[in-house]
């Protein structure tokens, strides 16, 4: 034992642990020469997912002798390789994966050991081949869609796919996995990949159609127009026949041609999906041609520029607010029947400042407000104009919550009550919604309060993202939908009185959700376009890629406007964006079928949403104005950087983190400067 | 009160003319600035204290993401800063000494805070500290610094807060400011070996009345001390036993504890009482109390030669933060220098 103990081998498979060892000669450990070393067996590790091995580790000296010693094994990726603290390994997932030996000798750290642990993938164990029909048509391609699995189900991503036919003269397949259906007959298409292989017989039937016409809901139209195409397939009894027959029926592509008015260089101009949705994004003619086989149909489309009178935004008036960085903004009609504004304020003194805004030419700033904070980020009035709430970030005892006043009077603010209980993570957002505020636990939940008596909130709710490392930043409620947006976990759509899921303001329920790979989701808002009955919830991003600059230069954000059709809140599907190059999108509002988005350094943009959507709207030439606000003595001098919208009677107030408050309208753009 | 305790001021003059030196040492002393994002680099010559340098740290320019914790490798080749505020976890941010360069970064747990790296495992312990309301059990991170990976994660209480490990760096030491509780890491097993209810009260609520906020291992002998900030008490724990020894009525609101490495002084900010409390520990009485430039006084750290306590100060809304020098043998401020907003950990690094 004594000699085990002065040798310090670490043979964890038969000694439970190597701290024990450790511990017991810890006052006698001498720290080696220089340039003692660590001796880890096996020193290279294959571990597949799922096993367990013990490593042993043995500390010599310069001399390459035992010496005394604790060793300290640690994983360096210990979600997907396990290793105790006395070196036994289990590996969870595929990777080479580094497992640290370290010695240490009384109070210091010494040498250490790497290992090297390769987890391989599991054996691939099958492959699937989804949606290939039983009968393909002569003249058509067919994407073959397979993958490749393990014996879990988990898609081997990292072998490479091979393919190939049984007889080229009847299909062939691309290095892609499309199939050309060349001649009737059977065929054996062959997937392939590692060491697996599995093939499906594939009846090509000789294609019926000898004629083919283009349909259009269009003759015409504007950029950003949705045009649907269609193909009558001929001779139609023909078709039926051979459908019945073979259980499918002859496949349609369309593809586009752009012909644009402006030649000088211009880049691709439109787009047509599979189905035949169509939309350009430049003016000019396009030729719409569907093929079907052999056969094949062009259709001339004419898209004219979207607007026929350029409108353009205009400065109304400006609240300056030059010290301080500006956050978020609620316009209001007071009870006096006058306008106000409140806009709160960024990494400050804690303020939120009232505005007289009914002379939009003459903003007035009317009152200050001062709480325990250095941000208060949002601002929100109740429906009846009495209450307003705003946030805390950054106060001094750290119990941050939320701030109520009584606006009855916005001139003479009167604070009624706070409320903190849970909420001193801070909170960045918030909402009023019917007698209850929604305010946001430092990015991991939202509560809701009962505020039918302001002077003392209660909690009722609270509604969290149950996904590993989710996190919630904002949340905005319309006719007792709660809608939030949560970064990496996309969009949450929440029954919190509306009644669809049942759900109540102290009984949230999920009525859907939707995310997408940036994971920049910050703001979101619904949108039912009257024009198609479409429900859209039009999510909004925040992203910095390019770093900080709060004080002394502008920054640089990026992000776009994602439109997701929620029409089916089982089915969201994304099919729109609006994304101004070389800018970054913040808060946003839409007013009939106007977005208004602040788009921090690309100032306040104003974009048509009317009908269908799809694609760019902002290369479709849908932006129907765009203000910079700008200010030399601003924060940052001359540096737009819009933070929130709000239309109000006509006209669009909006707050900028570098210069206050704004007020601008849209009037017809006669070509003059400005 | 105060006069007498002063008496015993000759006690600091001993300690601090016992490692005087003819040149004044440079101490650089950085300060994260929660609710600016910022970390002041400070240079101090024992007379006058000069910011250096101001950077940003985060990556969304428009959230506060509240820097918090800072340490300093024993190599004195890099530093680390814990972010506390992410989606939702907080990242430690690892820089190059000098150069101030951003050279590693590491997702943690949900808002994590003070830290330290043992010189015996070469780890690095991060309290998660979880402000974020709910009074659950958090736990404490420990990364390996040289890859900057997350090794393990250990379970403590409610609010973890004042992450220390001993002078050997064998065993880690927290306390849980919501459950009251003192815990102790095993920091080669990384396991909870003892835990200690430091609230001799039933909990109010369902939060601790004691509040414990900070834990400071005496470099000597086998003693710890706490910060009871809701108790205005510091508390003396013999781990040998596994009892609380003394309770020192202290300041209001004692929030971070250090100690001189003789371990003869500990020096306490009080954050309600806006001051600094230089305790000497073996009569238990406090010596020297100082006013700190601003109200809300936060972070101390005790320089090597026991000469000098730097103290962070928040205050409140856009009044911006200190950062004091307290001469602990004459036992008053002797360099202040304004940093950013709410000026809270601090580290520093000595010749």
């Amino acid at each position: 034992m004594l000699t085990n103990l002065r040798r310090c081998l670490v043979d964890l498979a038969a000694a439970s642990t190597v701290f024990v060892l450790g511990v017991a000669s810890v006052a006698q450990v001498q720290k080696p020469a220089a340039g003692g070393s660590v001796r880890v067996t096996p020193a290279e590790v294959v571990l597949p997912i799922g096993e367990s091995l013990q490593l042993k580790a043995e500390l010599l000296d310069a001399g390459g002798r035992p010496a005394e010693g604790r060793l300290l094994f640690f994983s360096r990726a210990r979600r997907a390789l396990r290793c105790s603290r006395s070196g036994e390994l289990s590996a969870v997932a595929p990777g080479t994966h580094t497992v640290v030996v370290r010695a240490m000798f009384g109070r210091e750290r010494g040498p250490e050991a790497t290992v090297v642990v390769t987890v391989p993938h599991p054996a691939p164990a099958g492959i699937q081949i989804t949606d290939l029909p039983a009968a393909v048509f002569t003249g058509t391609i067919t994407p073959i869609r397979a993958t490749i699995v393990d014996k879990d189900g988990v898609a081997r991503d990292d072998i490479r796919i091979a393919y190939r036919t049984s007889d080229d003269r009847v299909a062939a397949v691309d290095d892609f996995g499309f199939l050309h259906a060349r001649a009737p007959g059977s065929v054996g298409v062959e997937v392939s990949g590692g060491g697996l292989s599995q093939e499906t017989v594939v009846k090509v039937v000789a294609n019926p159609v000898t004629e083919l016409t283009v349909t259009s809901t269009h003759t015409r139209a504007r950029t950003g127009d949705v045009v649907s195409f269609g193909a009558t397939l001929a001779p139609a009894a023909g078709v039926r026949a051979v459908q019945e027959r073979a259980g499918a029926r002859p496949p349609v592509s369309f593809s586009v041609r752009a012909m644009p008015d402006d030649t000088l260089g211009n880049a691709a101009t439109g787009q047509i999906t599979s189905t035949g949705r169509f939309v350009a994004e430049k003016p000019g003619l396009y030729a719409i041609t569907a093929t079907c086989g052999s056969v094949s149909d062009t259709f001339m489309l004419r898209c004219d520029e979207r607007f026929e009178t350029k409108r353009k935004l205009v400065k109304v008036g400006h609240g300056p607010v030059l010290d301080v960085h500006t956050s978020d903004l609620w316009v209001w009609e007071g009870v006096d029947g006058r306008d106000y504004c409140v806009t709160g304020t960024w990494g400050a003194n804690g303020d939120a400042i009232f505005w007289d805004v009914t002379d939009a030419a003459r903003i007035e700033r009317i009152a200050t407000v001062t709480v325990d904070a250095r941000t208060v980020n949002d601002v929100k009035v109740s429906e009846d104009g009495r209450l307003c709430i705003i946030s805390r970030e950054g106060a001094s005892d750290r119990k941050n919550g939320i701030v109520a006043f009584d606006v009855t009077d916005p001139r003479k603010p009167e604070r009624i009550s706070e409320f903190d209980d849970e909420l001193t993570g801070g909170v960045h957002n918030l909402f009023i919604h019917e007698n209850y505020a929604y305010a946001l636990s430092a990015g991991r939940r939202y509560d809701i309060l009962d505020i039918k008596n302001p002077r003392a909130p209660t909690r009722v709710g609270s509604y969290q993202v149950f996904e590993p490392g989710a996190s919630i930043h904002d949340v905005w409620v319309v006719d007792g939908i709660a809608y939030s947006s949560n970064w990496r976990n996309g969009l949450h759509l929440v029954d919190v009185g509306n009644g669809v899921k049942g759900g109540s303001p102290s009984n949230p329920v999920k009525i859907g959700d939707y995310a997408y790979p940036s994971g920049w989701n910050h703001a979101a808002f619904p949108w039912k376009s009257e024009d198609t009955g479409k429900f859209y919830v039009i999510a909004g991003d925040e992203a910095f890629p390019y770093g900080l600059s709060v004080k002394d230069n502008p920054t640089y954000p990026r992000g776009w406007i994602h439109f997701v059709d929620f029409t089916d809140p089982d089915d969201p599907q994304e099919v729109a964006r609006y994304e101004v190059p070389e800018a970054g999108t913040h808060n946003l509002w839409v007013e009939g079928d106007v977005l208004y988005v602040a788009y921090y350094n690309g100032g306040l943009r104003v974009v048509d949403i009317s009908g269908d959507l799809m694609g760019d709207l902002y290369q479709q030439g849908r932006e129907i104005g765009w203000f910079l606000p700008t200010h030399p003595q601003g924060v940052v001098p001359n540096a737009p950087m819009a933070w929130g919208p709000q239309p109000y009677k006509g006209k669009i107030f909006f707050s900028d983190w570098n210069s206050g408050l704004w007020c601008v309208e849209l009037v017809e753009d006669r070509g003059q400067r400005r | 009160m105060l006069s007498a305790l002063a008496l015993s001021s000759a006690a600091v003059t001993q300690q601090a003319q016992s490692v005087g030196s003819e040149v004044a040492p440079l101490y650089t002393a950085y300060v994260a600035c929660e609710s600016s994002d910022e970390v002041y680099v400070v240079d101090f010559d024992g007379r006058a204290a000069v910011v250096r340098e101001v950077f940003e740290v985060g990556y969304q320019a428009t959230e506060i993401e509240g820097p918090h914790g800072l340490t300093i490798g024993p190599d004195r080749e890099f530093w680390y800063c814990s972010i506390a505020h992410g989606k939702p976890f907080g990242v430690l941010y690892k820089y190059r000494v000098g150069s101030n360069e951003l050279v590693g970064e590491c997702e943690l747990g949900m808002f994590p805070a003070t830290m330290q790296i043992s010189p015996l495992t070469g780890l690095l312990y991060v309290v998660n500290f979880n402000l974020h309301g709910r009074m659950l059990p958090s736990t404490v991170s420990i990364v390996d610094p040289d890859a900057m990976v997350e090794v393990g994660r250990t379970v403590t209480g409610a609010m973890p807060h004042g992450s220390r490990l001993t002078a050997s760096g064998d065993l880690h030491y927290s306390c849980a400011m919501m459950s009251g509780e003192l815990y102790e890491i095993d920091a080669v097993s990384f396991e909870v070996t003892r835990s200690m209810q430091l609230d001799i009260d039933l909990p109010k609520n369902h939060a601790s009345a004691a509040k414990p906020t900070w834990i400071s291992p005496h470099p000597v002998d086998r003693r710890i001390y706490a910060a009871l900030n809701g108790k205005d008490q510091i508390v003396e724990v013999d781990t040998e036993k596994w009892l609380v020894t003394r309770r020192l009525d202290s300041g209001a609101g004692p929030y971070n504890l250090d100690i001189t490495p003789n371990g003869e002084l500990l020096v306490a900010t009080y954050k309600g009482a806006g001051a600094v409390g230089v305790w000497h520990l073996k009569s238990g009485r406090e010596v020297k109390r100082v006013k700190s430039s601003r109200s809300v006084t936060h972070g101390v750290v005790v320089s090597r030669d026991a000469r000098f306590a730097f103290v962070t100060s928040e205050s409140k809304n856009a009044d911006p933060g200190t950062l004091d020098v307290v001469d602990l043998a004459a036992g008053e401020v002797v360099a202040t220098v304004v940093v950013g907003l709410q000026a809270g950990g601090i580290a520093l690094l000595e010749p």
